[in-house]
Order: C-alpha cells, then sequence, then structure tokens
C-alpha cells in the first residue's frame, strides 16, 4: 500500500494442511482489509498484488518437491534469480523439520540469496537455542538467519540510538557519574488470553526478559559503534550482554523477584487469578512478572544499577526506558522550597504515547522560591503527525533487503540466555512458587523490597 | 435514594470505553484544537503540571470541583480525574465503572490546560475505582488527592488512591463531626512519613486571620503580652436558627496558637451554651488560658466562617486585648488593640477572597508537607 516492495516479487503460502489458492488469498485479504493501517483497502491494488499471492501444500516430502518446482517456476516467470526469503511463522518445535527439508529438497535456489526468518521463541534455554542455531547452520549461514525481536522493529526502539548517537548532549552524561540509575520497564494490562498453551511452558522470564527487556538494556548501555551497520551496532549490543553480572542461584533472592497475578480489577472490571484462566494448571507456577537488579560491569556503567521489570495484569500498559540522574551535588535552596523537587530523568516512552519527556525542577510562580518538578514533553504523534509503521513492516522490508542490523544475532541469543538460564533454574529448584499479586497492582510486595532496599522507588509508570 | 444514571456530557463530555480509548479521545481533542490553533497563527502545545483525583459521593461536589480547577488551569495547567461514586454501596445498582472525557478550554488559553476525565463509578465498586483511576495519571506529575466530605479513615478506594498521592486536600468546613473527622485527618497524617502532604482549605482560609493576629506581635511594645496571653475568644459563624454547627475552622485556629505558643491541656475539652466549647490551657508557663470558642449569626458569612478573634493578655498590671474582626461588603477586616479597655490602635486591611478557587489554587502550589499545619492539627487533637 506504501509502494515499498519491489518491482517483480511474490509470496508462497504453505502450510500442511491443503488449501486453494484462491481460499489462501481471500483469506490474507480479510486479514489486510482488517489490519492493513490504509483504510479502506485499495481493491485495485489488491487485485494486482494478490496475482503474486500462491500456496503450495507441504504435508510430505512431494509437498516440498512440488514447493521447489513452484519456486523455479516462479523465478523464471518473475526474473526473481532464486532470491528467496522464508518465513517461518510456525511453532518453534516445527523449525527444525522445515529447516531440514529446505535442505534436503535444495528449496534455497542456485543462484540468488536466500535468508531464513525466524520467530521468537529462539530456544527455551541456551542449549536448544544453540542447537537450533546448529541446525539452521546447516542450510543457511549465520548472515542468512533474521531472528525476529519485534521490539527493535519499533520506531522509539530505534529512536534510542537517534536519541544517544545523533546528538551532542545526551552522551556525554550518559554513565555513572551522571546517572544513578535506569529503571526499564514493560507493563501490560492484558492477562495470558489466548495463549496459556504457550505462556505456561515460558512464562515471563523466557516470554520477555530474554528477548525484549534484555534488547533494551543492551540498546540503552551499550557504547557507540562505529558504524551503523549490523555488524558494528551487534558487536557493541553483545559486548553489553557479555559484561551484564550473573545472577547466580545465591544472588536470586536478592536480585530477581517473579510473581504470578491473582484475582483483581484492570480499569474497575474483575478479571481472574492466573490459574483460573483456561488452559492454566490449578497449581502452575509460571511467573507472569519479574523484576530484576542487574549491573553493568563496565567502565561506563560501574555502580549504576539497571532495574528492570515486566509483568501481566498491571495497572497501565506502558513500555519504558527511564535514565535516572543524581540530584545537583549541593542543594542551595531550602528543604521547604525544593520538596517538590525529584532527580533530574529522561524517560523514552516506547509505548502508548510514544515520546520523550525531560524532568526538571522549575521555580514556581509565588512569592518566594518554591521547587516543582515539571516535564518537558516530546509526543511522537503530536510532533510528526503521522502514524509510524508497524515493527514488523521495518523487520520485514528489512530482511528483504538484506539488512540484519535490526534481528538478534547467534551470539546475541546465547548470552541472553546465559544470563537468564540460572535464575530460572533457581526459581525451578525453589520449593515454594511464585507470591502472587492483586491484578491491577505494581506487582509483588517483593518488587517493592528489592528496589527500596537502595533507597530507590520504581517510577509511577 | 436512587440516584439519577444519566450523565450530563454537555458538561462532563462523551461516554469514552476504556482508558486507551480516553487517551485516544483526548490525543484526537489535543490535535483538533492545536490545529485550530495554528491557523489562527497561535502556538499551541500541551501544558501540564499535575494530576489532580477529585474523589466526590455528590454530583454538586464533583462539578463545583470540576469549575474551580478548570478555571485555574492557566496557573495550574492539570489533568484531572474527578471520581463520582454513588454513596454507600447501593445493592440494587451493579458495580461498574463508565468513563467520560473533554477537554474544557479557558477564556483567553491558546494552550490545552485541561484535561478533564470523569470516573463515575456506580454501586458498590469501591474495588474497582483505583484500578481505573490510575492508569489515567499523567507519568511523572506529582499527584494531588481532593477528597470531598469527610475521608474514611482506610479501606479501598481510599487507601489506594492515597498510596499514589503526593499531597491530600480535604475541606473540613464540609465535615458535620469534626470531633471525629479532624483527628482521623490527624491519624492519616502521622502515617504519611513523608509519603504525602496533608491540607485542609480550611486551614488556607485561616491564613489571613493569621497574618493579622501575628503582626501584632511584630509590634516590640507589644510583643511581651504574648508570654501572658490569659484569654481567647474566637467566634465562627451560624445560620440564623443555629442548626448547622461547624466549628472546625475557628478550632484550628485554636490548635495553632497552642501549638506556636506551646500550650498544653489542662481540662477536658467542655461545651459550652449553644454549639460553643471551652477549653481550659495551660501556657508554658502554668499559668491558666481560657479559650472560649462560640458560633454567632453575622449576615454575609459563610457557615463556619471565623468572624472575629479577640486575645487578651495581662502583664504588669495592664489589660491588652487584640481584637480581629471580619466586616461585610466590602469584605475588609478592623484590627483593634485596647490597652485597659482603651483604644490604642485601628486598622483596616482588605480581606482575601475566600472563593474555593482561590484557595485550591494556593494549595496546587505547595507540594511538600505544610508543617505548621500538621503541629497545629496535632495539637488541636491533644487539647480535645
Amino acid at each position: 500500500m506504501q509502494r515499498l516492495l519491489p518491482a517483480a516479487f511474490c509470496v508462497v503460502g504453505t502450510a500442511r494442511r491443503p488449501l486453494t489458492e484462491a481460499a489462501f488469498r481471500e483469506e490474507l485479504r480479510l486479514a489486510v482489509a482488517q489490519h492493513s493501517r490504509t483504510k479502506p483497502l485499495n481493491e485495485e491494488v489488491w487485485r494486482s498484488f494478490a496475482e503474486q499471492l500462491h500456496f503450495v501444500a507441504t504435508p510430505d516430502d512431494r509437498g516440498y518437491e512440488r514447493l521447489r518446482e513452484t519456486l523455479d517456476r516462479l523465478d523464471h516467470e518473475l526474473g526473481t534469480h532464486a532470491n528467496r526469503l522464508f518465513y517461518l511463522a510456525t511453532p518453534p518445535p516445527a523449525y527444525a523439520s522445515i529447516v531440514r527439508a529446505i535442505g534436503e529438497h535444495r528449496l534455497r535456489g542456485d543462484t540468488g540469496w536466500a535468508r531464513v526468518v525466524i520467530e521468537k521463541p529462539f530456544g527455551r534455554n541456551r542449549e536448544s537455542a544453540r542447537e537450533l542455531t546448529e541446525i539452521l547452520h546447516t542450510v543457511f549461514r549465520e548472515d542468512e538467519i533474521f531472528r525476529i525481536d519485534h521490539y527493535l522493529g519499533k520506531e522509539t526502539v530505534q529512536n534510542i540510538l537517534v536519541m544517544r548517537f545523533a546528538n551532542g548532549i545526551f552522551e556525554p552524561i550518559w554513565n555513572r557519574q551522571y546517572v544513578d540509575h535506569v529503571q526499564i520497564t514493560v507493563a501490560e494490562t492484558i492477562g495470558v488470553e489466548e495463549r496459556a498453551g504457550y505462556y505456561e511452558q515460558a512464562g515471563a522470564m523466557r516470554d520477555i526478559v530474554q528477548n525484549h527487556l534484555l534488547q533494551l538494556l543492551a540498546l540503552v548501555a551499550m557504547e557507540p559503534p562505529a558504524a551503523f551497520d549490523d555488524k558494528a551496532v551487534r558487536d557493541e549490543k553483545v559486548k553489553v550482554l557479555r559484561v551484564l553480572r550473573p545472577i547466580t542461584a545465591d544472588g536470586v533472592a536478592t536480585n530477581a523477584v517473579r510473581g504470578q497475578y491473582g484475582r483483581g480489577f484492570i480499569e474497575g472490571v474483575a478479571v481472574n487469578a492466573y490459574r483460573e484462566e483456561p488452559g492454566v494448571a490449578r497449581d502452575s507456577r509460571t511467573e507472569t512478572y519479574v523484576a530484576l537488579k542487574c549491573w553493568v560491569d563496565n567502565w561506563r556503567w560501574e555502580g549504576t544499577p539497571f532495574y528492570m521489570r515486566t509483568g501481566k495484569r498491571l495497572p497501565k500498559r506502558s513500555t519504558e526506558i527511564a535514565i535516572q540522574f543524581r540530584s545537583a551535588p549541593h542543594q542551595l535552596f531550602s528543604r521547604e522550597a525544593s520538596e517538590g523537587l525529584e532527580p533530574n530523568a529522561l524517560v523514552l516512552r516506547i509505548q502508548p504515547n510514544e515520546g520523550v519527556s525531560l524532568k526538571f525542577g522549575a521555580k514556581v510562580p509565588v512569592q518566594g522560591i518554591r521547587i516543582r518538578s515539571v516535564n518537558m514533553d516530546f509526543d511522537y504523534g503530536a510532533s510528526f503527525m503521522v502514524e509510524a509503521p508497524d515493527a514488523y513492516e521495518t523487520l520485514i522490508l528489512d530482511a528483504l533487503r538484506g539488512d540484519a542490523t535490526l534481528f538478534t544475532r547467534r551470539d546475541e541469543v546465547d548470552q541472553q540466555w546465559a544470563f537468564v538460564d540460572p535464575i530460572i533454574e533457581a526459581w525451578a529448584a525453589a520449593p515454594e512458587g511464585p507470591p502472587i499479586y492483586e491484578a491491577g497492582t505494581w506487582g509483588p510486595i517483593e518488587a517493592n523490597l528489592l528496589i527500596e532496599r537502595d533507597g530507590r522507588e520504581w517510577r509511577k509508570a | 435514594m436512587a440516584q439519577s444514571l444519566a450523565v450530563d456530557t454537555t458538561f462532563w463530555g462523551a461516554r469514552v470505553l476504556g482508558v486507551a480509548a480516553v487517551e485516544r479521545e483526548l490525543m484526537r481533542l489535543r490535535r483538533a484544537l492545536m490545529a485550530h490553533a495554528r491557523e489562527q497563527g497561535l502556538a499551541a502545545a500541551r501544558a501540564s503540571v499535575l494530576n489532580l483525583v477529585v474523589y466526590a459521593e455528590r454530583e454538586v461536589h464533583a462539578r463545583r470541583a470540576a469549575k474551580s480547577i478548570s478555571e485555574l488551569s492557566l496557573r495550574h495547567p492539570s489533568r484531572a480525574i474527578v471520581v463520582l461514586a454513588d454513596r454507600g454501596a447501593p445493592a440494587d445498582v451493579e458495580a461498574h465503572i463508565e468513563m467520560h472525557c473533554h477537554l474544557p478550554v479557558a477564556d483567553g488559553a491558546t494552550q490545552v490546560c485541561y484535561e478533564q476525565i470523569l470516573v463515575r463509578a456506580r454501586g458498590d465498586s469501591r474495588q474497582r475505582v483505583a484500578s481505573a483511576v490510575i492508569p489515567l495519571l499523567v507519568p511523572d506529575l506529582p499527584v494531588f488527592l481532593w477528597w470531598t466530605g469527610a475521608p474514611p479513615v482506610s479501606g479501598p478506594p481510599f487507601g489506594d488512591l492515597l498510596g499514589v498521592a503526593d499531597r491530600f486536600v480535604v475541606d473540613s468546613s464540609d465535615f458535620a463531626r469534626p470531633d471525629i473527622a479532624l483527628p482521623s485527618i490527624a491519624r492519616i497524617n502521622s502515617q504519611a512519613k513523608g509519603l504525602f502532604g496533608v491540607t485542609d482549605l480550611n486551614w488556607t482560609r485561616l491564613t489571613p486571620w493569621r497574618e493579622m493576629i501575628t503582626s501584632f506581635f511584630d509590634v516590640p511594645a507589644w510583643r511581651p503580652f504574648l508570654d501572658s496571653v490569659s484569654g481567647v475568644r474566637v467566634g465562627f459563624a451560624v445560620d440564623m436558627d443555629g442548626r448547622d454547627i461547624h466549628p472546625s475552622q475557628a478550632l484550628l485556629f485554636v490548635g495553632w496558637l497552642a501549638s506556636r505558643l506551646g500550650w498544653r491541656p489542662l481540662d477536658a475539652l467542655a461545651s459550652s451554651e449553644a454549639g460553643g466549647l471551652l477549653f481550659a490551657i495551660a501556657r508554658s508557663d502554668g499559668a491558666r488560658v481560657m479559650v472560649r470558642v462560640r458560633p454567632r449569626f453575622e449576615r454575609g458569612l459563610e457557615e463556619g466562617d471565623v468572624s472575629g478573634i479577640r486575645v487578651q493578655a495581662e502583664r504588669e498590671g495592664q489589660l491588652a486585648e487584640f481584637v480581629v474582626k471580619r466586616q461585610p461588603d466590602p469584605r475588609h477586616q478592623t484590627t483593634t488593640v485596647l490597652m485597659n479597655g482603651e483604644k490604642r490602635w485601628e486598622r483596616t486591611v482588605p480581606l482575601p477572597s475566600p472563593a474555593i478557587v482561590e484557595l485550591i489554587g494556593e494549595e496546587l502550589s505547595i507540594l511538600g508537607s505544610d508543617r505548621t499545619y500538621e503541629e497545629s492539627l496535632a495539637a488541636l487533637v491533644r487539647l480535645s
């Protein structure tokens, strides 16, 4: 709809179940009509696009052979030179057999490039992630593998890099000397919804922390890359993950908090406890909330903790990164005057209300001095008046172009699991399950203690 | 009593479904206003420095609060979340929450300064209110909680809302039973532990009285009398038949004197004639002070407002009387000093407007706790 696709291309759908080409096209048409950002659907444009939609069922080896024949024929017709992007939007257990089939049936083609896009979860621990990478490597080189973390496709996440590295004023204060601590929040109001089957096995740690939260952490903490390309950016991110201080079994009690939502109210409506959701075990120990205190052990961040939290059924949907600065070194104004003053904070709001705000103290216009913290706000929606592209649009287009900057490399995934695995194992070994928090609250009381022990508090997001 | 179920949408704005929809609707309205301002060559921006949560159980209170805040919007650009809850917990109404929002624009404003959201809580919604209010708060801005009527001591939604508040505002002039409500405010205050400040609009109304009384003792010749006060009389207004007695404001004044001058209780509080109160108090040197708080009918005064104060002091055979009186039309105060019954000094000063919009405006400019108020309230509770 935005004329971004190349002149010659086609989409070949494949699944184990049989489906006629017409039915496939109709399914897609309905989905596009419902979800496209440009509405209503332009039927003329759709008709031309739909001509390039094909479907081949692959229930067995013969199906894969037919798929290869179809691809070869389309390449010949369109002149696309066997440039092929494989997109695996399947449950993770199917990845291995599909990748093997791509290899065995020589679906890669002989002339053009081949790339594969893989959705999270990428493994369920370090070992299984490595196995999956090995299987992928039997068919694809690492630079042909595009592991999607859709957070990285979000405009505001990319804006972290722009904020930090296109501006001169932020980077000089982006370190332990000026930053007291960093808070990263990924809060959802929704519960487990339809995903109980997956979520029961995953939990918040695998669902959010391992990928999204650690990605945000890496972008905030990384050193300036030498170039904005896939290698330089990802090298710097991996360096952060590598020096992330491990939370060992002994440290879990003091540095990691989990929780599971109980009954409560969301926006005034009564909601069920996690264990009452369909598909969830009545005695489930799956965590729906995680809070962590992390340290990035390098020159820049020595002594500056990173607090991260994520959860379902929290009071408000909000993803944000807050850089909390230190207070002014010398308090010039009386205690009474500065009671409304809080330390400076730079808040990057990822969603909703995408934007950036800077909190600073200002004089209240009254006789005498009274100081109040105020916000200087940059609101994406109000400033640019355009809607940001969807994260998947950005990422799929990047994959077609072969730009892997915003995708997760194998060593990143490896380090991410290396960090979360010991915590998950410690929790699994603990005699008790996660504490229950009331739906509509900011998580279990233990999470407050985690940060209050250090004389700090969670932001009112 | 069944309450009207219809919400006046011309005042409260259109109904919206859910928090995300409120934000979308407000953003749509903001953009429309900004576009309109740009056409006229004006700069337009969203300005907001505070969140104000109003809790009311009567629509008239909710409206009065919303109107006051909207009049203040240029001084205190804000997001106001007005909670209007059913009184008690009517069993015949299903508990649920309804939301309405709009952007009333003040005269002469080119900026979006006031965002108003009504959270209408029906039936027994006590458990639900906070879950609807908290996600509506603008992050990072201080939260003022203005509780109309006497607050409960604990329980939802009071405790939950207090938990997110930086400043808690009540108006004790509405308290029907100050003997119960004022001590409970003092208890809330002692629980605050620096997490939030507490204030009372009735305390703000006392400011011109405290200023006048203090100013007497700035005069070097009269300063020594402050240590030898022997009697205090405080008058407060009642209606003609003297039915509704609201002595909170006058009592806070007594608490203030006691806390500043280090007075201690001597005899238990005794009721005196016609709704008045009598305190026997020990000065810091142990001498006895009689304090009388009396209702008086006076035209043109709001019930409960202090109408006059007389402080008596005896020293070296001289009887000094320091008198402040309120005069109607045009509003002013007269201050008089008498020595042995002879007038020594008289002065007339204007009296600031007691309009609620001025009072709340003053309170919204303060974020921290007001220690003088807190100590006065604590002293008052000790006296009674």
